[in-house]
């Protein structure tokens, strides 16, 4: 199967959103929430912002196969991991846009120019890295700027480190997992019934 | 014993006399409380209200242990961003030079007040966290009428959460058995074993995804139900909302407009008017500010 | 007795694989008939149970031909809903679908979405809670129970619904020889006292030969005998080629009939009580003569 076959729809070819999309975002859910909250615990900065999060990779590939299920899960897991982690609700509930967006710009990118989510070519390599950089520099800024600021919980002066703390820290573990995530097992979600050719089905 | 989100909490536990519905109001709502009052020892009374709480609930106070760590890194990084990070305010107070860097009385005195509004919401959230079941979640957002789509998600991401924990620590288990022992080993490495982790749950994931959706069709499962017939919610009928609990809910409801318009029509609860800030600026300024 | 299901040149094959997983089935299960289906495993037994109540093709992508009817109509006719009130699926694997928080919550679960009323699911878990001996775990975590538990609470969940036609894919692959034959034994009641239509995808066969009214051999996709269970198991010799490992006690008594001890006019004993009376009698019988 070559990169545009994997997102392309076949003529006559019926796909519906279904139960298994509804199941697939409870388990990217469950996954998110235990991985986030490793991390919250182990490299805890505070608020729900950790030095390494590898949860960010549930958010980058859960978009890249799952489509708009998969930005839906990542909006809601930090929630959870968070909230065990001992982040306050309404700093949780604040984080959803910036935590929605870092799904969905892989998730768009990869529709949009028929990446390969096997990663077999530079091209695809590219687009990987670019989405989700940008995903992550629009969480960077959301994050400590509109949340953390917004609680008072920064001084303006410190905000450009948290900026960067953040964007570092997700980046690194967005490319390191989600990297090994795509190529191990993008394979065998491609060729299943609850992968996303487009946004809901 | 109730296995509850946290840990366990006695079935006799107190707690469970009231409606599932008032714990989640009373998480939404005493979360509000200290972003509004910016006294700290109003804040620091509402932790030791919630200790209380925690002591009367019944729960294990060494569930805190867990919270020991995010609580001083998150002290130390909001007094980092308001001390050493906060920048040159020739306008503010300086009490001393640390290496060069002014530290102000004034951005001392905020993060304080911050940190003070950020504990007592945490000790909420572990009060929640700590006496809810996962079921209780559910009922309230049952109770509150929630559309069933929406608590039917929360209902299995909540099961995943505790289906991924399983698969976690047989995956763990499975390294041990074949000679890794994680004790002693450097972050790096210990973050390359993650990979180890993230692919079979992943793996699993995607597995299971089928199977459950199976038993979900298989029961008659559609994103309404039957869609033509009512849905009818067997769990409520175990769960009676009672006067106590509207009681519950309407002085938690009373006491947030009451704390609003103190905050902002009489002007109480306020840094300037608090003990904390005048000690503080005995104790830092000696009265000069 | 009249057919409940019938498969008509029924084949199936999954998109991206190359070999159908069944071709040219031509298969009757009669109402109230207990049948067992065996074969080894990718034979396509799996394939047949979910062939029965439309989780192909509605769940799954491929080709099907040939026809499924289900109480006289084409499996492809009914809404998925309905057709899960027609035929209850148990799964090989419980955990699996267990959605809920509490034993009470997942036998509830498929009721609800039926749409009845909290009086008739009241009624209905007043009939399946004791005949599946699951009293004792409604409150409980569905998932922290017993192997053998797990899998009559998968089995309560669709009873409840009552549903005339239960297909159980490898209900005992997971369980102990406790758990095995506490499920059997609610089979039994089922199929005594309430004279349910059952079938049975099962590789342990000393439970299920002495309750089985008719049986199946599936072996790479194809239905390769199909008959009584007591001529079925005359085949003896066809059985074993085909990777069939009948009850001990059943191929103690085919040795001894290649022996010339035991009398082709006797059906093979199906259980060790029935073995041992047989040997009994052939043994006074010697010692007369």
């Amino acid at each position: 199967m070559d990169r545009e076959e994997i997102w392309e729809v076949e003529a006559g070819e019926e796909r519906r959103p279904g139960i298994i999309h509804i199941v697939i975002t409870a388990l990217l859910i469950g996954i998110g929430a235990v991985v986030g909250a490793f991390g919250s615990f182990t490299l805890p900065l505070g608020f729900g912002v950790n030095f390494f999060w590898p949860a960010i990779a549930v958010q980058n590939i859960g978009g890249i196969w799952y489509g708009a299920w998969g930005i839906i899960a990542a909006a809601l897991f930090p929630i959870i991991s968070n909230g065990i982690a001992g982040t306050p609700v309404y700093v949780s509930l604040a984080y959803i846009p910036a935590n929605a967006f870092q799904s969905f710009a892989p998730a768009w990118a990869f529709r949009r120019f028929k990446a390969d989510p096997r990663l077999k070519s530079g091209r695809d390599w590219l687009i990987f890295l670019v989405s989700i950089t940008i995903g992550n520099i629009f969480g960077a800024f959301w994050g400590p700027l509109v949340v953390l600021k917004g609680f008072g919980l920064l001084t303006a002066e410190s905000v450009p480190l948290f900026i960067w703390g953040w964007f570092a820290g997700n980046e690194i573990a967005g490319i390191v997992f989600g990297v090994i995530l795509l190529k191990a097992l993008s394979g065998v979600v491609i060729n299943t019934t609850s992968f996303v050719k487009k946004w809901w089905a | 014993m109730n296995k509850t989100i946290l840990g366990y909490v006695p079935e006799e536990s107190p707690i469970y006399s009231l409606h599932p519905f008032v714990r989640v109001y009373f998480l939404m709502v005493v979360s509000l409380w200290p972003m509004i009052i910016s006294s700290p020892e109003w804040n620091f009374a509402l932790i030791v209200v919630m200790l209380i709480l925690l002591e009367y609930s019944r729960v294990t106070l060494s569930t805190l242990k867990l919270y020991v760590p995010v609580s001083i890194s998150m002290g130390v990084l909001i007094l980092l961003s308001y001390t050493i990070l906060g920048g040159r305010h020739p306008e503010f107070y300086e009490v001393f030079n640390l290496l060069g860097v002014p530290i102000y009385f004034e951005r001392i005195v905020a993060a304080v007040e911050v940190y003070m509004r950020i504990l007592p919401m945490i000790f909420v959230m572990v009060f929640f966290l700590s006496t809810s079941r996962e079921r209780d979640i559910l009922v309230a957002m049952r109770w509150a009428r929630v559309p069933f789509t929406v608590t039917y998600l929360v209902a299995m991401s909540l099961r995943a959460v505790g289906m991924v924990i399983e698969d976690f620590s047989i995956v763990r288990q499975a390294e041990k058995a074949r000679g890794y022992d994680p004790k002693g080993k450097s972050i790096p490495y210990k973050l390359r074993q993650f990979v180890m982790y993230i692919i079979p749950l992943m793996g699993l994931a995607i597995r299971r995804s089928e199977e459950f959706s199976n038993a979900l069709v298989a029961r008659g499962y559609s994103f309404t139900g039957l869609r033509r017939v009512k849905r009818p919610d067997y769990v409520l009928t175990k769960y009676h909302f009672k006067v106590l609990d509207g009681v519950i809910v309407a002085i938690l409801s009373v006491a947030l407009i009451a704390l609003v318009y103190a905050r902002y029509g009489l002007g109480l609860f306020t840094l300037e008017g608090s003990l904390t800030m005048k000690w503080l600026q005995q104790w830092l300024v000696g009265g000069a500010g | 007795m009249s057919a409940v299901i019938k498969f008509e040149h029924y084949s199936w094959k999954y998109t991206r694989t190359k070999v159908p997983a069944l071709q040219d089935i031509n298969l009757e299960i009669e109402e109230g008939a207990l049948v067992g289906i065996i074969g080894p495993n990718d034979s396509g037994k799996t394939t047949l149970a979910y062939s029965m109540n439309g989780l192909i093709p509605n769940q799954y992508y491929g080709v099907r031909s040939g026809s499924v009817y289900v109480m006289g109509k084409e499996v492809k006719e009914y809404r998925q809903a309905e057709l899960c009130q027609r035929v209850g699926l148990v799964f090989s694997d419980p955990e699996a679908q267990f959605t809920a928080m509490t034993v009470e919550d997942e036998v509830v679960f498929g009721m609800e979405n039926l749409g009845l009323s909290i009086e008739e699911i009241e009624r209905r878990l007043e009939w399946v809670v004791p005949l599946t001996d699951i009293g004792p775990l409604m409150d409980k975590p569905p998932y922290e129970v017993s192997g053998g538990q797990k899998q009559r609470v998968a089995l309560a969940s669709v009873l409840a619904m009552q549903p005339p036609i239960l297909v159980l894919d490898e209900p005992t692959s997971m369980l102990d020889p406790i758990g095995r034959k506490k499920v059997f034994e609610v089979l039994r009641r089922l199929k005594e006292e309430y004279k349910s239509t059952i079938v049975v995808i099962e590789h342990s066969l000393e439970h299920l030969v002495p309750l089985a009214d008719h049986m199946v051999l599936v072996h790479n996709g194809k239905v390769l005998l199909a008959d009584e269970t007591e001529p079925f198991f005359e085949r003896m010799d066809f059985l074993m080629e085909h990777d069939v490992f009948p009850p001990g006690v059943m191929e103690f008594f085919f040795q001894l009939r290649l022996l010339g001890h035991y009398p082709n006019s006797l059906p093979l004993p199906r259980t060790l009580e029935e073995g041992t009376e047989r040997l009994r009698e052939m043994l006074v019988g010697g010692e007369n003569g």
